[in-house]
């Protein structure tokens, strides 16, 4: 990419509104009621999450990219504290969130941290990010994985600037060239407020 | 020490103790959050009787609530009884607070109903159940903007906000038909810094973008110097310490998020502003500008970000979001904005994460003994006040200077030092004189 040309965002690949709420639909039903994926399937799974990881630790966003799918749906909602008797659905996708991203929206961010001009990223931030608890199944589409695990995000920068993130994921994996694609990720904090000051990183 | 001798508002020299020290912080409490008209909700959060939400005023944990009778409601979230929080729910929907602790319960007015084995109290000579509910505000609003304060001595809200009202149509009176909140709830973070900061920055400061934000701009304005901000076209106005710098670029703000459908929607309905609002105002709607209503709710027109910095002690402060739109706007049109908002204004946004490291570290260098010793500079002068009778408050052309932030710390000096109400100057409203006159 040439620096002094500007990548033309609106021309990166999206999705319609319909789709992007499907996507959200479909995230929110996983609940690990497919065939258990087969043991060498799963090994191949958790092979890629250590090295997704690897790669967003030593900041290797555009490899990172290249993982995820053009019809990708990165979605981190809000959280609520609500009493158990609220019968409003806790998580909805015409809510307000954290992070509701299309490969576009991805392509953006990683445009801001690639500009230089990141004064709060520079020094860089350290981070180790940690992928636990894998379970992988079987989906109504073949080559397509249904994907849970548990994350520790930690990240230090400056003196004594540190943020702890834990987590879960459910993602939808396609495979893709011997390795897989992100196609949906949910990602779900459990901090109704957030006990850090940004969200400078990915999951 | 008075207040008066920390902020220099004429020579813009701020002493740097008042984003430090905890006796100065403990005053604000009480001098500013416990008086000043705090914004608690939007009317839409609230739409049936029994909704409900919980927020902050200052430190204190309240309960907003829709009665029966339609009326908002805004009381204490703790316990007369042994001092409990009776609302652990950030929203929902009932007709009754229950506390954990002994099972008191209260209203949707916050007053005391009930209490296990009630005649424990029945027999208790002098026990009255209307001695002890859960402590009301006033509660007031502006065109969907709930604001309450426990102040029996405050001036109305109408006062307080003054002829800030006629700039904040510009966001609020848009379109026909009013506005809401996007669904969700608050999204909230925590920054360790003084809620001055980004209170201050709100208010008056559009100067950090053109360095703090270069990178976060890069991607959807271009490569540097992509905001383009200067002193022509464009203005600080302030009222009551209330601030809002702006130019008269229509969707300057907007296009940073990036989404060209917005922008064309945008455009399209710039006609019928006009005609509803005057050029003046519609040129405001969408453009690069900032605002703080004083103390510490503050929001930026076309993300329409709104959002309440809370303070959490001297050093930390909390931040919760919303973002706001017209009723009437179509629904595609909401979801970009809801999630164009997010991109550029949240803990992940694009350019709200260049500006909590910086206001950290404003607050922690102030640990220095020698460090907190020194003024920070708020000098920057270089227009004058225009005196145009058509523009009401006190005006300065030019978006690119400290006049609206010196007016923040005069209005915040006035306030920590004045005992009561009439020691605290408010400007006359021209707009309540305008409406009676008709």
């Amino acid at each position: 990419m040439n620096a002094m040309e500007k990548p033309d965002y609106g021309t990166y690949p999206t999705l319609t509104f319909d789709a992007a709420r499907h996507a959200a639909q479909r995230l929110l039903t996983l609940n690990g009621a497919g065939a258990p994926a087969a043991d060498a399937m799963l090994l191949r799974i958790e092979r890629f999450y250590r090295m997704e990881a690897r790669l967003l630790d030593s900041e290797d966003f555009r490899a990172w990219y290249d993982l995820l799918a053009d019809d990708l749906f990165y979605w981190a909602p809000l959280r609520e504290n609500r009493f158990r008797r609220d019968k409003r659905p806790l998580l909805d996708p015409g809510h307000m969130a954290l992070f509701d991203e299309r490969k576009a929206d991805i392509a953006v961010r990683i445009g801001r941290l690639a500009s230089n001009l990141v004064w709060t990223e520079d020094p860089p931030t350290r981070h180790v990010y940690i992928i636990g608890n894998v379970e992988a199944f079987e989906t109504e589409i073949a080559g397509e994985f249904e994907t849970h695990s548990t994350f520790v995000q930690y990240r230090n920068r400056s003196e004594h600037d540190e943020a702890t993130l834990f987590g879960r994921r459910r993602d939808i994996l396609r495979v893709y060239n011997e390795s897989f694609q992100i196609v949906q990720r949910l990602i779900l904090l459990p901090q109704a407020t957030l006990l850090t000051k940004n969200l400078t990183t990915f999951f | 020490m008075r207040a008066s001798e920390l902020v220099d508002s004429e020579r813009g020299a701020i002493d740097r103790r008042i984003f430090w020290d905890t006796s100065i912080y403990e005053r604000e409490l009480k001098q500013i959050f416990a008086r000043c008209w705090l914004f608690v909700a939007h009317e839409s959060q609230l739409e049936a009787p029994g909704a409900f939400l919980t927020t902050y005023m200052g430190e204190d944990s309240v309960i907003v609530t829709r009665g029966d009778d339609l009326g908002i409601n805004v009381f204490l979230n703790s316990c007369p009884h042994r001092g409990n929080r009776v609302c652990f729910a950030d929203s929902g929907h009932g007709r009754s607070f229950t506390c954990n602790y002994h099972g008191w319960s209260f209203n949707l007015e916050g007053n005391l109903k009930k209490m296990p084995k009630i005649g424990l109290y029945k027999a208790t000579p002098g026990f009255r159940m209307e001695d002890w509910g859960l402590k009301r505000a006033r509660v007031g609003s502006y065109k969907g903007l709930v604001f309450a304060t426990f102040d029996e001595t405050a001036p109305t809200l109408e006062a307080w906000l003054g002829d800030f009202r006629w700039y904040l149509d510009a966001v609020l009176d848009a379109e026909e038909g009013g506005t809401e909140f996007l669904p969700g709830g608050a999204t909230r973070s925590v920054l360790q810094c003084n809620w001055k900061f980004p209170a201050d920055n709100f208010s008056g400061d559009i100067y950090h973008a053109l360095w703090t934000h270069l990178g976060g701009s890069e991607p959807t304005l271009g490569r540097h110097g992509g905001v383009v901000v200067q002193n022509t076209g464009s203005y600080q106005v302030s009222v009551n310490g209330h601030g809002w710098e702006f130019n008269d670029s229509f969707l300057g703000n907007a296009a940073t998020m990036g989404d060209r459908d917005l922008l064309r929607y945008m455009k399209s309905r710039r006609d019928a502003i006009t005609t509803r609002l005057g050029k003046f105002r519609a040129d405001m709607w969408g453009s690069v500008a900032s605002a703080t209503i004083f103390p510490n709710f503050a929001f930026l027109p076309g993300y329409f970000t709104f959002r309440t910095f809370q303070p959490k002690g001297p050093a930390k402060t909390e931040i919760h979001a919303w973002t706001l739109v017209p009723k009437a706007m179509p629904d595609d049109i909401k979801d970009r904005f809801r999630r164009g908002s997010m991109r550029t204004f949240s803990p992940s946004g694009i350019l709200e994460m260049d500006d909590g490291e910086n206001w950290e570290h404003s607050t922690r260098a102030n640990a220095g003994y020698v460090t907190r010793h020194q003024n920070l500079c708020y000098a920057m002068a270089p227009e004058g006040q225009l005196h145009d009778k058509s523009l009401p408050g006190v005006v300065h052309s030019g978006q690119l200077s400290d006049a609206n932030q010196r007016l923040f710390y005069r209005k915040w000096a006035e306030l920590m030092d004045g005992e009561n109400w009439s020691d605290i100057p408010l400007s006359p409203s021209t707009m309540d004189r305008a409406e009676a006159a008709e």
